[in-house]
């Protein structure tokens, strides 16, 4: 999936058999790529643009993002937003809240949907299948049918204004997406896997944790990933749950700039990329990781 | 565990199969349930009983405080004639009826040029996707400056070629259209998930239609699209029940929630304002009621008539 076709842009083109010369390439097939490449640029600069023009303003002060003509890009950078901001708002609790949560989530969903998944794909038993629906109906049962209980619920327990309410539930499966693709991979692994070690005795735990699992590293690799960019992004959970400034993830607290946003844009953008930054280059960093997850559960739904 | 290590396996099963004397089938059962036993758990707890909950209240006046008292069908009747929800049914339906089909579209445009065996395919899908991972607030904030009336950049070139933008997201004309814009930024999951599909596609299909002569357009309506159909239909049933409970955009945007005047009061904004501001809860609860049927009828007419368009090459999935 990842290999990027070498040569032959025009392959579609003649219906005419396979023996086909490779340097020739007809000036129609020329004209066919150059038009594709111009559309799929002019695509790629209105898809970058908004995120350049983010990096760029946040390096400039605060009347040259105000200036017009449009400057693209200042010069000289102006560094000092990212510290000034840092100074003014609590970021590095804002960033140490959102790992907490992120962390603390990415252990239940990796200990209940792994479980969960070997349960719906490793083992028959009768009513499987209808059960599995029903998992995946809740995929579709919007998250206010369920709010006010949940919320009367949790304060009863004295959790509001912490990340239990947030937490705990990860514990239990309720990350059916991470479930769902777990499910997913864990089909494609052999069962003459599983039945040479029930013929050697093993039980099913020691199926899943010793061998199953093992094999399973890419696709946890991908619920992980999945499961911290989910954190990072989260703004509704936080923001029905959470009401301490200083237990704010970094989306509430990115919001709170916005609160005086005439003030200074550039400082505005600084609080972009710094929320954004983190999340690109750990994207660039696993980035195969992260399309073969989203292609194992969106393809076969 | 020890029972790896435990070669006679005969006097483990033999004792089992005394006790459950149903035949493995009993045992297989409950070892499944074993297994998804968390999530059976977490479904009655989080899923089933705040479901539950939710429909009692929606029958009920509630605060949160005390107890719920039983009002029949008042909340009901309340919203049939609250005109601030029908604006917010109105506003979501709006939102929802031109940016699922539009996203949907564009995806997977975006996909099939991808699909064409262009040279650095894997660079466009990486920028095509990036947007989609961009934290929410931070794409919010971005469109925010981007769109700003005055000084914001789409505005400062519309009046390079003389033409005075609007307010966008603070015009009550311009907000929803400059909403579903911010939406189609970000729709790199549902066209990563297509281009995965498209190259799922056999390739001896297109061969022999191109050997029969068959033009780019009817190869497209004949084969791909029924070929990934019911990776479409998932993807606009996703599609449909996130822009249904569109909200956190509009929250994070618009200050006071809703504004420009009502043109960004969507469902769930309304929901919020109802529940968290003004609690009363039995009320939202009768608006997520409500909801949910709607998201089910809308899934239930999908699914139905998916029969048509959804082609499935071997039937058992």
């Amino acid at each position: 999936m990842q290999t990027v076709p070498t040569q032959a842009p025009a392959a579609q083109a003649p219906p005419s058999p396979p023996p086909r010369p490779k340097k020739r390439r007809t000036p129609r097939a020329i004209g066919a790529s150059a038009s594709k490449h111009t559309v799929l640029l002019a695509l790629s600069v209105m898809f970058a643009l908004p995120l350049v023009w983010m990096v760029g303003t946040s390096f400039k002060t605060a009347q040259q993002a105000l200036q017009l003509p449009v400057v693209w890009w200042p010069q000289p950078l102006e560094w000092r937003n990212y510290p000034d901001l840092f100074a003014a708002l609590p970021y590095f609790r804002f960033f140490l809240n959102t790992f907490l949560y992120a962390g603390i989530t990415i252990v239940g969903v990796c200990v209940s949907s792994s479980l969960v998944a070997y349960g719906f794909s490793r083992l028959r038993w009768p009513g499987r299948d209808a059960v599995f629906y029903v998992m995946l109906m809740t995929l579709i049962l919007p998250f206010v049918c369920t709010l006010i209980p949940l919320f009367v619920m949790y304060k009863r327990f004295g959790w509001i204004g912490s990340y239990l309410p947030l937490e705990v539930p990860t514990f239990f499966g309720s990350s059916v997406f991470s479930t769902f693709l777990l499910r997913q991979f864990f089909m494609t692994i052999p069962h003459s896997y599983s039945e040479a070690a029930r013929i050697d005795g093993a039980n099913e735990f020691y199926i899943y944790s010793r061998i199953i699992l093992p094999l399973a590293k890419p696709a946890m690799a991908a619920v992980i990933l999945f499961q911290f960019v989910y954190c990072w992004n989260d703004y509704l959970g936080p923001l029905v749950y959470i009401s301490n400034q200083n237990s704010y993830p970094l989306s509430l607290g990115l919001a709170l700039i916005l609160g005086d946003y005439t003030t200074n844009w550039a400082w505005v953008m600084a609080g972009a990329t710094a929320a954004t930054a983190p999340i690109v280059i750990l994207f660039f960093l696993t980035q195969r990781t992260f399309i073969q997850g989203i292609t194992l559960t969106g393809t076969k739904g | 565990m020890q029972t790896a290590t435990r070669p006679p396996v005969r006097v483990g099963r033999a004792n089992r199969m005394g006790r459950a004397i149903r035949s493995p089938r009993a045992r297989r059962l409950r070892l499944g349930l074993l297994f998804i036993s968390p999530w059976i758990v977490g479904y009655c707890v989080f899923y089933l009983y705040p479901f539950l909950a939710s429909l009692y209240y929606s029958f009920t006046r509630f605060t949160g405080i005390g107890n719920p008292v039983f009002t029949g069908l008042a909340n009901y009747s309340g919203l049939l004639h609250d005109s601030m929800f029908h604006t917010a049914v109105f506003n979501t339906f709006y939102y929802t009826i031109i940016e699922v089909p539009f996203s949907t579209a564009t995806a997977l445009g975006l996909a099939l040029l991808l699909n064409m065996k262009v040279r650095g395919q894997a660079v466009y899908r990486t920028l095509f996707y990036i947007p989609s991972i961009v934290p929410v607030v931070a794409s919010s904030l971005i469109f925010v400056w981007i769109f700003q009336p005055s000084f914001g950049i789409v505005n400062a070139l519309l009046s390079d070629v003389h033409i005075t933008g609007p307010a966008w997201f603070f015009s009550i004309t311009w907000s929803k259209p400059t909403f579903i814009l911010l939406g189609l930024w970000g729709l790199g999951q549902p066209m990563v998930i297509y281009l995965a599909a498209l190259q799922g596609v056999p390739k001896e299909m297109y061969e022999v239609a191109a050997l029969e002569g068959a033009s780019a357009w009817s190869r497209l309506r004949r084969i791909t699209i029924p070929m990934i159909s019911p990776v479409i239909l998932f993807n606009v049933i996703l599609s449909l029940v996130l822009s249904i409970q569109y909200f956190t955009q509009a929250q994070v945007i618009e200050n006071p929630p809703g504004s420009p005047g009502t043109s960004t009061m969507f469902y769930v904004t309304y929901y919020y304002q109802q529940a968290f501001q003004d609690l009363h809860l039995g009320y939202a609860s009768a608006m997520a009621f409500l909801m949910f049927v709607g998201v089910l009828i809308v899934t239930v007419v999908l699914l139905r008539t998916s029969s048509r368009w959804v082609y499935y090459e071997n039937e058992n999935r």
